[in-house]
């Protein structure tokens, strides 16, 4: 059971909304994933800096400061190591250009089972 | 155009048409009944006068002709009849037959001056010819009947003029009185009217939008596009419509509504475009904003659900029972729709902490004077009070059940307030007289929402403390915190 806990990749959760954020990790950790939170992008590449554990990005767009989540995914995607990229947003009409290549969408508010399915399926890949 | 007045000394008939009778003034002896009988058997009528007077009214009423002889001129004052001659109008010019007195050898002077004063005279010889009375006087009948053609000719002519005028004025008071501007083209497209309204707008000179130039009026982002379809609809006579922002004589550029339709002659072509423009810029502007707020308010919106999603994915994950859950999510999110009202009435900018604080207490009030609140009346953002209801929510709900104000005597406190020197906010809250507090063994929602949440939303610090006494909460954060 460990070896499977093991292998699967951090989480990196970015939402500036405090609840909204706790109410994700929670979500999250309860799919067994570990994880580590920030409110800002500026957080955010401090920490994927600082841990190379990370595998994915889970990520809000609208966001205080320099970049907002489109922008950092942009900037992890062409990082190292390779970390899968979900981005979530209450906005539905994303234009498809805007988003990285392979990103995930997830519509707010959060529907679980969506999300957990995706990261299950990520996991798989990373493998 | 029969005369129906009755004349004095005249004994006309009431169906004689006057302009087509012949005056004749001939009192010596049976020269005018003569007269009117040689007339007569040429189906001419007759109007035989006493004397110049008499003769002169004739001529005021628009008699055909008039035959006089010489010596009936010379009898008495001529002046009537020369007044009346000479009052004719412009189109009336009554022709004379004199006949002239054979008695004498020559003629005087004064006779001389007397003809030329009738202006339209001929002069036959006596005695008579029959023949050359009666073609004198068709003649002078027939050229009379012209002056009445000319007349009315010149009647309609007049009326035409008239008319036109006042559809031009009419037209003028229209265009100028409306509150679009209007304005007119020729089939080729060039602007030759522009109604007051125009020039009101635009500040421009009288004329200098002639033609063309008018595209110059246009915000240069809008010419392109307004002049094409312009010139399309100047080819296939469709109805010309477009938005455009136009220079007002202020220099700002306002919104207005440019449309515009041909007029077509008998054979179809167009003769002429009337347009209009139509200050649409408030409207405008309204619309935008509207898109404006309604954008925000959808963004407001997937907010609120995404903080009433966690409400209660949090609080489900807690229940006990589905009963609790239903209890503390309703409770929950009706805390949170009251929160927005009063939002709403700050306009969604901030609101103050007392107000935050008081309607946080409302339904845990029950008169009895168990809440002590003290603090300034500190502004705070949207937010952040918030935040702060939701967790003055939990531990109210929390006190409610299983702390101070679970018991008769049970107080709790309420402070805040800002270090003078620290420039740090800090916001308390403390139980106390109610049952021993023991550290929960789970970690509820309310308790998780303090510690971890809270603090995020003032970038401070929190902390709650399980005091045996009384539960205690404390929120410290920099001032800045409060609102951003």
């Amino acid at each position: 059971m460990t070896n499977v806990l093991r292998k699967l990749p951090a989480v990196l959760i970015v939402e500036d909304e405090p609840l909204i954020r706790m109410d994700a990790v929670d979500m999250i950790e309860d799919a067994g994933f570990r994880t580590y939170e920030a409110a800002s992008a500026d957080d955010a590449i401090r920490l994927i800096n600082g841990h190379d554990d990370i595998g994915i990005l889970f990520t809000d767009i609208d966001m205080p400061g320099s970049m907002d989540g489109l922008a950092l995914a942009a900037y992890v995607r062409n990082g190292w190591p390779p970390v899968a990229i979900m981005i979530a947003s209450g906005v539905v009409e994303i234009e498809a250009s805007a988003m990285p290549e392979g990103a995930a969408f997830i519509p707010k508010p959060y529907a679980t089972s969506q999300i957990t399915k995706t990261m299950q399926e990520i996991a798989a890949r990373l493998d | 155009m029969s005369d129906q007045l009755p004349q004095p000394g005249v004994e006309a008939e009431a169906s004689v048409d006057i302009s087509r009778a012949v005056a004749i003034l001939a009192p010596r002896g049976r020269d005018a009944a003569v007269a009117a009988q040689l007339l007569a058997k040429d189906n001419i009528a007759a109007l035989p006068v006493g004397d110049l007077d008499q003769l002169a009214a004739m001529v005021g009423q628009h008699v055909g002709a008039v035959l006089v002889t010489e010596e009936a001129l010379a009898s008495s004052d001529i002046g009537a009849l020369r007044h009346a001659i000479e009052a004719q109008p412009k189109w009336s010019d009554v022709p004379f037959i004199v006949l002239a007195n054979g008695a004498l050898r020559t003629r005087s002077d004064r006779a001389g001056q007397q003809m030329d004063a009738l202006r339209n005279a001929v002069l036959l010889s006596r005695p008579l010819h029959v023949e050359e009375l009666v073609r004198s006087v068709r003649s002078a009948l027939t050229a009379r009947g012209r002056q009445h053609e000319a007349r009315k000719q010149l009647e309609e002519l007049e009326l035409r003029e008239r008319q036109l005028y006042e559809s031009e004025a009419k037209f003028h008071a229209i265009t100028d009185s409306v509150d679009h501007m209007i304005w007119s083209t020729l089939p080729d497209g060039y602007h030759d009217y522009y109604n007051s309204r125009w020039y009101e707008f635009t500040g421009v000179p009288e004329g200098s939008t002639d033609g063309s130039a008018w595209n110059g009026m246009f915000h240069a982002g809008d010419q392109k596009k307004a002049w094409a379809l312009w010139q399309h609809c100047l080819t296939t006579g469709e109805t010309y419509e477009v938005e455009y922002r136009l220079r007002h004589r202020s220099g700002d550029y306002r919104w207005v509504l440019g449309r515009a339709r041909p007029v077509r002659d008998e054979s179809g072509t167009i003769v002429r475009w009337y347009g209009s423009c139509t200050d649409i810029h408030e409207i405008k502007m309204a619309e935008q904003q509207r898109q404006l707020m309604l954008g925000e308010m959808n963004h407001r919106v997937k907010n609120t659900l995404a903080m009433v999603n966690v409400m209660v994915s949090q609080t489900l994950r807690q229940a006990d029972n589905l009963r609790d859950a239903q209890e503390s999510i309703q409770s929950r999110i009706g805390m949170m729709a009251q929160a927005h009202d009063r939002l709403i009435n700050a306009a969604w900018s901030e609101t103050h902490i007392s107000e935050v604080v008081e309607a946080a207490l409302v339904p845990h009030r029950s008169g009895e004077g168990r809440f002590a609140i003290t603090g300034a009346d500190l502004p705070i953002g949207s937010k952040q009070a918030l935040a702060l209801t939701m967790a003055l929510h939990e531990l109210s709900t929390n006190a409610s059940k299983y702390g101070a104000l679970s018991v008769q005597g049970g107080t709790v406190s309420i402070a805040w307030a800002v270090d003078g020197e620290t420039e740090l906010f800090n916001f308390t809250w403390t139980e106390s007289g109610g049952p021993t507090v023991t550290e929960p063994t789970r970690r509820g929602f309310g308790s998780r929402m303090i510690k971890q949440a809270l603090p995020g939303y003032f970038t401070g610090q929190a902390e709650l403390s399980y005091d045996p006494d009384g539960l205690k909460f404390k929120l410290q954060a920099p001032l800045a915190g409060l609102i951003h």
